[in-house]
């Protein structure tokens, strides 16, 4: 037996050819060791060690967002002149600002722009995360997709806006290829320099903020979902309106909440493609700024803060968004 | 002392915040033996061998794993292993360093870790995968290194949580056996949850009855099916009818009882709902004239002898003494 | 039998929709990619040329440019100036994203309204941040700087981003494989080290790599509370506002070069990683 015997540390015997599990003869259990690397722990309640792990995250939120916020609250109600502020509790920069009906012309003009891109990004992302998550069907494919559509993203948003300069100019690539095909005898004017460029720039860089959150919400539905759907008789159509865009809410909110709040907070895409014919609000703010006028851009950072946050408030009303994304 | 108990659960109670899951129940598992928990979901097994383990706190009552309280000890020093339902492999190490894992939180030298590990992975025949990662394995082959890297440890005692729910029938059949054998050569005492019925009954040898976070019955499966406590028990254990009797109710295997009148045999009658072949006997079962069910099984050499169709009337009959009374 | 997520078995025809939709897509991806091309090929623009077509020539000359310190810009400054901030950003970020991720993981008592605020600062327009910023450093008597002020109005951006990305990456995390580890004998520490972390590594690059595209390519928070010294979006604004040339396509190009390798570098091997650990279905 001595060939087919094996002893090792544990004291193990194989059982000569048979296929069963082979036998274990244990030595007395070794006593159980303090684990050597195991310091003097002070226990702590699991709600202290939440509070910790966060502690940092917290203290550059509070000193770097709430205070900057908290501090321009203040210096809006301050007086100023040439020379400098004066520290007061002065409603006159409000009361100029919204009275002034260049700040109408401005909100509006920054809102409009803010609801066509958000209409059309929201078309177009939508449509893309549906093709993506239910036409796709191999799955390398669909992340390839998804990347593609994510890259440009991350390159500098300032070059890809330039990039339309040439491209929609009047001896830009678009004209010269339309002249090319003969589609028209002169080159079109109003791709540049308009709010057309305004909103192409727009679609341009924000379309993917659409497509992420709504392809993660897309890809949350259980496809058997749909089945049990056109089971019951349901046409594509009313499987979309009553089964799919329901369940995609978070991923809409999500979307149109960071598209929004982007075009809303945006100075250089209208600065560079409007051609001076529109601004926007921030463009408005940044020049008070460099004109170190301080207060009453403050009041203009406040009443866009506040606008904003009235935007986003009502979003995340219609979709409780924290739910979705804290398991 | 002599140690006559592996594990004691002494008026053992679990809450979270409102809810009670385990209410104050009391459990003496015997040197070396397989005791499995039995009982629906919810009904309190798994929060009760998660307490046994350290992985849940225990709100009130005491827990003696080999004679020592072990409230408030973590998993590591009360001498249990866990094997898990999903086996919990880190799916970032190879099969070696996962075994190995429990000596290299001891500082063990990584020359004798390694070597240790490779024993054990030998033991369940799991040698020549030292190298892959938990995703390159089958279910079943993931489950042996779940399993050595539990038993390197030399615990005490040995927790299973629902181990074969995740294989198919045969491959089920196949571990249940090695399992046993297992438990019987190591010598130490496995705890194992399940909610299949046939499983503990093959395996246990101290069968506990579960429901609601209460005990319902503890005793060997023979007993336990031979003479269950309660309807509930009876009902889930299988194969018995239960039937209104006298004042009461009793519980009578459905394999005691035939179709037909026997003699004096105590009866009831019905019509024919059901007819199930399953092989080596064929289930009827009848809808009796209160609106019960009851039903029997049938050799199916004797079934195909008669001539039962679906509604006829019938009767079924028992044996006087294979009937046990139930408590209410 | 495969069944696709519309119901229907895989090689049925495809409906119209389909080819609709994949139109959509395929003029998407051109309009996306159509503007980058044109800065492709016209940073080879002649030295003749200028910021428009036609071409006048093919060269380099451009790329050469960027190496050398013009009047109006420093572009290898600036882009060093760039990349040791995002780093810092980075692995701030990471640090601190993290160790807030594994803490949203229990209900603790202020979690509601850390999470709107993280909401708040990432909505909040960048310029509005800067500019508060900027202003409290000045009413500090403190100079504003790469290191400091600019650092801090970053991470107001990237934090939120970092947070919400690991609450993605915890989701996917199985509870079971620290449960193991304790059962298996490793203190908090080793569980730690051990298994939770290597386990989400994958997903913290990610992090980490997104975080250092934000702050690499971040304009408006940077521009009031960085001082004199620019970072490399900085210069080029300061480039096009003062006079356009086809420098900025090169620029341009180079930077899309550099993100895209570190892009795809990092992706690699993320992917490689979870692909192994069976993390990702293959199918």
């Amino acid at each position: 037996m001595a060939g087919r015997q094996h002893q090792t540390d544990a004291g193990l015997v194989r059982v000569h050819g048979q296929r069963t599990m082979t036998f274990l003869n244990l030595r007395p259990s070794l006593p159980l060791q303090r684990s050597k690397s195991e310091p003097f722990t002070i226990a702590l309640p699991p709600r202290a060690v939440s509070w910790l792990q966060v502690a940092p995250l917290v203290l550059i939120l509070l000193v770097f967002f709430v205070s900057p916020t908290t501090l321009f609250l203040v210096v809006s109600f301050f007086d100023y002149d040439r020379t400098g502020l004066y520290p007061a509790f002065m409603l006159d920069n409000y009361r100029e600002l919204l009275a002034s009906p260049a700040t109408l012309r401005l909100y509006g003009s920054t809102l409009k722009f803010a609801v066509i891109v958000w209409a059309i990004t929201l078309f177009l992302g939508f449509n893309i995360a549906y093709f993506l998550i239910f036409h796709v069907r191999n799955n390398a494919v669909r992340v390839v997709f998804l990347l593609l559509c994510a890259i440009p993203f991350l390159t500098s948003a300032i070059i890809r806006t330039i990039a339309w300069i040439p491209f929609l100019g009047r001896n830009g690539a678009f004209n010269q290829a339309l002249m090319a095909l003969q589609l028209t005898s002169r080159p079109l004017d109003f791709l540049l320099f308009s709010d057309f460029a305004v909103i192409v720039s727009y679609v341009h860089l924000y379309t993917v903020l659409m497509i992420g959150p709504i392809a993660n919400s897309l890809a949350k539905i259980n496809p058997s979902l749909l089945e049990a759907a056109r089971d019951a008789g349901a046409s594509p159509w009313q499987a979309m309106i009553n089964v799919v865009i329901p369940l995609s809410k978070t991923g809409i909110a999500l979307g149109s909440l960071l598209v929004v709040t982007q075009v809303m907070g945006d100075y250089f895409v209208v600065r560079q493609m409007s051609g001076g014919q529109s601004a926007s609000i921030v463009s408005a703010l940044s020049t008070e700024i460099q004109a170190m006028q301080y207060p009453p851009a403050a009041a203009n950072a406040m009443v866009l803060v506040v606008v904003v946050a009235v935007m986003v408030a009502f979003m995340m009303r219609v979709v409780d968004v924290r739910k979705e994304l804290v398991k | 002392m002599v140690l006559r108990y592996d594990v004691e659960m002494i008026a053992v109670t679990k809450r979270y915040g409102e809810t009670l899951a385990v209410d104050c129940i009391s459990l003496r598992v015997p040197k070396s033996s397989y005791c499995c928990l039995l009982g629906p979901s919810g009904c309190g097994k798994t929060s009760t061998l998660r307490m046994i383990g350290g992985h849940e706190s225990i709100t009130e009552g005491d827990i003696l794993i080999g004679n020592i309280n072990v409230a408030g000890l973590p998993p590591a020093r009360r001498g249990t292993a866990m094997m898990f339902q999903n086996y919990a492999l880190f799916p970032h190490l190879n099969c070696l360093d996962n075994v190995a894992f429990s000596l290299k939180m001891r500082s063990v030298a990584k020359a004798e870790r390694n070597k240790r590990a490779r024993d054990f992975l030998d033991l369940v025949r799991m040698a020549d995968y030292a190298a892959r990662l938990p995703a390159q394995l089958s279910g079943g082959q993931q489950q042996r290194v779940a399993l050595a890297r539990a038993l390197i440890m030399q615990p005490s005692v040995f927790l299973l949580d629902e181990p074969l729910s995740a294989l198919d029938p045969f491959l089920r059949v196949q571990m249940r056996q090695e399992l046993k054998r297992l438990q019987r050569e190591l010598g130490i005492s496995f705890i194992h949850v399940t909610h299949s019925q046939e499983e503990a009954m093959a395996l246990a040898d101290l069968l506990v009855v579960m429901e609601s976070g209460h005990i319902r019955q503890i005793g060997t499966p023979r007993e336990v099916f031979e003479r269950p406590l309660s309807e509930f028990i009876a009902r889930f254990i299988g194969g018995h009818n239960v039937l209104p009797w006298k004042s009461g109710r009793i519980a009578v295997r459905a394999d005691r009882c035939t179709l037909g009148m026997v003699g004096d045999c105590p009866r009831v009658t019905g019509r024919v709902a059901v007819i199930e072949y399953q092989g080596p006997v064929v289930r009827v079962a009848l809808t009796t004239d209160d609106g019960g069910e009851a039903a029997a099984l049938v050799p199916d050499q004797l079934f195909y002898r008669q001539s039962v169709g679906v509604g006829d009337l019938a009767t079924l009959s028992w044996p006087a003494e294979a009937a046990h009374e139930l408590a209410h | 039998m495969e069944i696709s997520s519309t119901g229907a078995r895989v090689g049925d025809e495809r409906p119209w929709t389909f080819y609709a939709l994949a139109i959509l897509f395929g003029a998407f991806l051109v309009f996306l990619y159509g503007p980058m091309l044109v800065i492709y090929v016209l940073s080879f623009q002649g030295p003749e040329g200028g910021v428009t077509f036609p071409m006048v020539g093919v060269s380099i000359t451009w790329f050469v440019d960027i190496f050398e310190p013009g009047q109006m810009a420093n572009i290898p400054v600036s882009f060093s100036r760039s990349v040791a901030l995002a780093t810092v950003v980075s692995l701030a970020t990471v640090a601190m994203s993290v160790a807030a991720g594994l803490a949203f993981r229990r209900p603790f008592p202020g979690s509601g309204v850390l999470f709107y605020l993280a909401v708040a600062s990432l909505v909040m327009p960048g310029l509005l941040v800067g500019f508060g910023i900027g202003l409290g450093f000045r009413f500090l008597g403190l100079e504003p700087s790469l290191f400091t002020s600019a650092l801090a109005a970053q991470l107001t951006w990237t934090l939120p981003f970092g947070l919400f990305a690991m609450f993605a990456v915890i989701n996917r995390f199985d509870r079971s494989w620290e449960e193991a580890a304790s059962d298996l004998g490793a203190s908090s520490w080793q569980r730690l080290r051990h298994v939770t972390l290597p386990i989400l590594l994958p997903g913290v690059l990610g992090v980490a790599m997104m975080a250092f595209t934000l702050s690499y390519d971040e304009y408006a928070r940077t521009t009031l509370t960085i001082g004199s010294k620019n970072t490399l979006p900085l210069e080029i604004y300061a480039l096009i506002s003062s006079a356009t040339s086809p420098t900025l396509f090169a620029i341009g190009t180079v930077t899309t070069a550099v993100s895209f390798l570190l892009i795809a570098v990092t992706l690699l091997i993320v992917f490689r990683t979870q692909r192994r650990r069976g993390l990702i279905p293959s199918g």
